[in-house]
C-alpha cells in the first residue's frame, strides 16, 4: 500500500496553477481528482488514451466481419435471388454500416470499463469524498526515496498554491 | 479542440458547485411527492389497459385490429414511427449538440436521453405485437436453422429496421449510462442511507473521478456520440424506407429519408420541451434549466418546422410535376381535399404553421405558450404518420380494393399502454436518477457565471 500526499483545493483554476508549480519544482503529480473534467489537466499530466484507435479497429473489424457474413450467407451458403437483384448487392451497405456502428459502440463501451477498471459493485474509498461534489484533489505519491525535506517542500508548495488542506492518505484509491 | 463561446448565462443564481449538486439531488432526497403517486397510478392504469390489448391481440390474432386487406398497416406502424421519432430527441440533443460543442445542452441532455430509451422501448413493442405469432419473433434474427439454413432477406428494409433499432437502443443506452456514472458516484458519497449507498455503489462502478478516468470518460462520450450521430440519420432513413421502397402512391418518393429524419428530430425536440417544462416546474429547476434553454429549443423548432413545411410542399409539387395521376389523386384528392382532409390539415397546421409563432419573442418567453405549442407538435407528428400510412393504403392504384380504416378498441388500448409504459419509465427516471447531468453542468458553470466562492474571496 502506498502513501500519498493529498492537497485539497476549491477551484479548478487554482488547481491548474498548483500543478504547474509542483511540476516546475520537479514533483511528479500522480493524479488530480475532480468533480468534473478540468480543461488543461490532461496535457499537464501528459495523459493520453488509445480509445479512439481501439474504436477505429473495432469498427473496421465489424465492417469486414459483416461483409464476410453477408457474402458467405447470400452468395455461398444459400444463394437465393430476391427480386432479380444480384446475390452480392449494393444494399448490403446498409447492414454493414449499421453493424459497424453496433460493433464499434459495443466494444468501445466494454473497453472503456475494462481499461478504466470499472465494474458493478467495485468498492472504492475516496481519500476526499467531496471530490465528487465541489473539491479538487492533487495526489502526489510518496516514494521510498523521498526525504523529509522533499515532503515538507511539497507541502509548502501546495500550501502556497492555495490548498485549503493538506493531508497524507494511505488509501490505495486507484487499485 | 474547437470550442464555441457561450452566449449569455446558462446557470442562474450565482451557484457554487456544491449548490448544483444539492439542487439536482434535492428531489431524490425528499419524500415521494403526491403528484408522483397520482401520475404513477394513471400511467400504470394505462399500462395495464395496454397489457389487456396486448393479450387480446396475441390470443385472438391480428383480427382483433381494424386492419383489412388494403390497409394492412394501421395504428401499429403509425405509433411505432411516432415513438421512434420521439426517441430521436435524446441523441439529437446530446450527440449533435455535443459534437457541435453547444454548451447549453448540459442542462437538458440527461432527460432527453432518458426519454430516448423509454420511447424506443415503447416503439420496439409494436413490430413484436404486429407479428401476431410473437413466439416466432426470433425468426427475424439470422441464426443457423434447419431450413437450409435459410437466411433472412438482407435486402429488406424490415430487416434493416430490426438491426438499426436494436443498435440504436444499445448505443443510446451506452451513451446514457456512461454519462450517469459520475453522478451515481456523487450520490454514493453523499447519501447517508445504507440502502442507497449499496445501490448507487453498484451503479457507479467504483468511479473515483481521477484525471485519467475523466480523460477516458470524455473520449468515450465523444466516440460513442460520434458513432451514434450517423446512426440517428440511418435509423429513421431506414424507417422511411419501410415505406418508400414500395410502389404505393404517396410512399414511393425519394424525399422520404430526409423528410423522416427531420420529422423525427422535430417530434423529439417537441417532446423534450414538453417534458422539460414539466420537470422544471415540479422540481423547481428554474436556475439550471433557464428560459434561455427553452428559447434555444424553440428557435431550433422554428427552423425545423420550416423544413417540414418545405417537405410537405415538395410532396405536393412532385405529385403534380411527376404527371403521375395516382400520385396526384393520393395527394390532392385523398389528402388535401378528400376523406382524410381533417388529418392532413391537422398535420399541416400543427407542424408547419403553429410553430411559426416562435418567431415572436413574446411567445418564446411565455413558457405556457411554449408548452402548448410543444403539445401541438406531438399531436401534429402523430397525424403526419397517420396521413402517410392510412391515406396511401386505403385508396391505392386499384379502386376495386379501396377500403376505409378505423382502429378497434384493442389498437387504441395498445397505444395508450405504450404511453403508460413511457410515462412509467419517465417517472422512475424523475425519482431515482439525477435528472440533470451534474458533472456536465459543473463543467460549464464557470464559463457562464461567476462563482460564489470566487466573489467572496475578492
Amino acid at each position: 500500500m502506498r502513501t500519498n500526499i493529498i492537497g485539497i483545493y476549491e477551484d479548478e483554476e487554482v488547481v491548474l496553477k498548483a500543478v504547474d508549480k509542483l511540476q516546475e519544482n520537479g514533483v511528479t503529480v500522480a493524479d488530480v481528482m475532480s468533480p468534473f473534467p478540468i480543461h488543461g489537466i490532461f496535457e499537464r499530466l501528459k495523459l493520453t488514451t488509445r480509445l479512439p484507435l481501439a474504436t477505429f479497429l473495432y469498427g473496421t473489424a465489424g465492417a469486414i466481419t459483416m461483409f464476410a457474413f453477408l457474402y458467405w450467407s447470400s452468395v455461398i451458403n444459400y444463394p437465393l435471388k430476391f427480386g432479380g437483384k444480384p446475390l452480392n448487392t449494393l444494399s448490403f451497405i446498409i447492414i454493414i454500416f449499421v453493424l459497424t456502428i453496433n460493433i464499434g459502440t459495443l466494444f468501445t463501451f466494454l473497453t472503456y470499463f475494462v481499461r478504466d477498471k470499472l465494474y458493478p459493485g467495485k468498492q472504492v474509498t475516496l481519500p476526499v469524498p467531496e471530490t465528487t461534489n465541489d473539491k479538487f484533489v492533487i495526489v502526489v505519491s510518496k516514494t521510498e526515496n523521498m526525504t523529509e525535506g522533499d515532503v515538507s517542500n511539497i507541502n509548502k508548495i501546495m500550501k502556497e498554491s492555495g490548498a485549503i488542506e493538506i493531508k497524507e492518505s494511505d488509501v490505495n484509491y486507484n487499485s | 479542440m474547437y470550442n464555441t463561446r457561450v452566449r449569455g448565462v446558462l446557470i442562474k443564481g450565482n451557484k457554487s458547485y456544491s449548490d448544483i449538486t444539492h439542487d439536482v439531488l434535492r428531489p431524490m432526497n425528499e419524500k415521494t411527492p403526491l403528484w408522483w403517486w397520482v401520475a404513477a397510478f394513471l400511467a400504470s392504469g394505462a399500462l395495464f389497459w395496454g397489457v389487456w390489448g396486448f393479450y387480446n391481440t396475441i390470443s385472438t390474432g391480428i383480427g382483433a385490429w381494424g386492419l383489412n386487406n388494403n390497409v394492412a398497416w394501421g395504428w401499429a406502424i403509425i405509433n411505432f414511427v411516432w415513438w421512434i421519432g420521439i426517441g430521436h430527441a435524446g441523441t439529437a440533443f446530446s450527440i449533435f449538440l455535443l459534437i457541435v460543442r453547444q454548451k447549453w445542452r448540459t442542462s437538458i441532455n440527461r432527460a432527453a436521453e432518458a426519454m430516448t430509451i423509454f420511447a424506443v422501448m415503447a416503439a420496439g413493442l409494436f413490430p413484436l405485437i404486429h407479428m401476431g405469432r410473437i413466439w416466432d419473433g426470433f425468426f427475424i434474427f439470422p441464426y443457423w436453422n434447419t431450413r437450409g439454413p435459410l437466411w433472412d432477406n438482407f435486402n429488406s428494409p424490415l430487416f434493416w429496421d430490426v438491426v438499426a433499432i436494436s443498435t440504436y437502443f444499445m448505443a443510446s443506452f451506452a451513451f446514457w449510462y456512461i454519462g450517469m456514472i459520475p453522478d451515481f458516484a456523487t450520490i454514493r458519497e453523499r447519501t447517508t442511507s445504507k440502502m442507497k449507498q449499496k445501490i448507487y455503489g453498484i451503479l457507479s462502478f467504483g468511479w473515483i473521478g481521477s484525471a485519467k478516468g475523466w480523460l477516458r470518460f470524455e473520449t468515450a462520450a465523444v466516440l460513442l456520440g460520434g458513432m451514434a450521430a450517423p446512426l440517428v440519420v440511418s435509423v429513421h432513413s431506414i424507417v422511411s424506407m419501410d415505406f418508400s421502397v414500395s410502389v404505393v402512391p404517396g410512399w414511393h418518393t425519394t424525399i422520404f429519408p430526409p423528410y423522416f429524419v427531420v420529422g423525427a428530430i422535430f417530434s423529439g425536440f417537441g417532446m423534450v420541451l414538453t417534458l422539460m417544462i414539466i420537470l422544471r416546474k415540479v422540481y423547481r429547476f428554474k436556475d439550471i434549466v433557464t428560459d434561455a434553454h427553452f428559447d434555444a429549443v424553440a428557435r431550433i423548432l422554428t427552423f425545423i418546422s420550416l423544413i417540414m413545411g418545405t417537405a410537405y410542399l415538395t410532396e405536393l409539387f412532385m405529385a403534380w410535376y411527376s404527371g403521375n395521376e395516382y400520385e396526384l389523386f393520393t395527394f390532392m384528392k385523398n389528402r388535401v381535399t378528400g376523406d382524410y382532409k381533417f388529418a392532413y390539415w391537422t398535420m399541416l397546421t400543427c407542424n408547419a404553421f403553429i410553430p411559426q409563432l416562435f418567431w415572436f419573442k413574446k411567445i418564446r418567453k411565455n413558457i405556457t405558450m411554449v408548452f402548448i405549442i410543444s403539445i401541438f407538435i406531438n399531436i401534429g407528428m402523430w397525424f403526419e404518420r397517420y396521413v402517410i400510412v392510412v391515406t396511401s393504403l386505403s385508396k391505392d392504384s386499384l379502386p376495386a380494393t379501396w377500403a376505409t380504416y378505423s382502429p378497434t378498441i384493442t389498437e387504441i388500448s395498445i397505444f395508450v399502454g405504450t404511453i403508460g409504459l413511457f410515462l412509467m419509465g419517465v417517472l422512475m427516471f424523475f425519482r431515482f436518477v439525477p435528472t440533470i447531468a451534474i458533472s456536465e453542468v459543473k463543467g460549464v458553470l464557470k464559463e457562464t457565471t461567476t462563482l460564489k466562492s470566487f466573489t467572496d474571496e475578492d
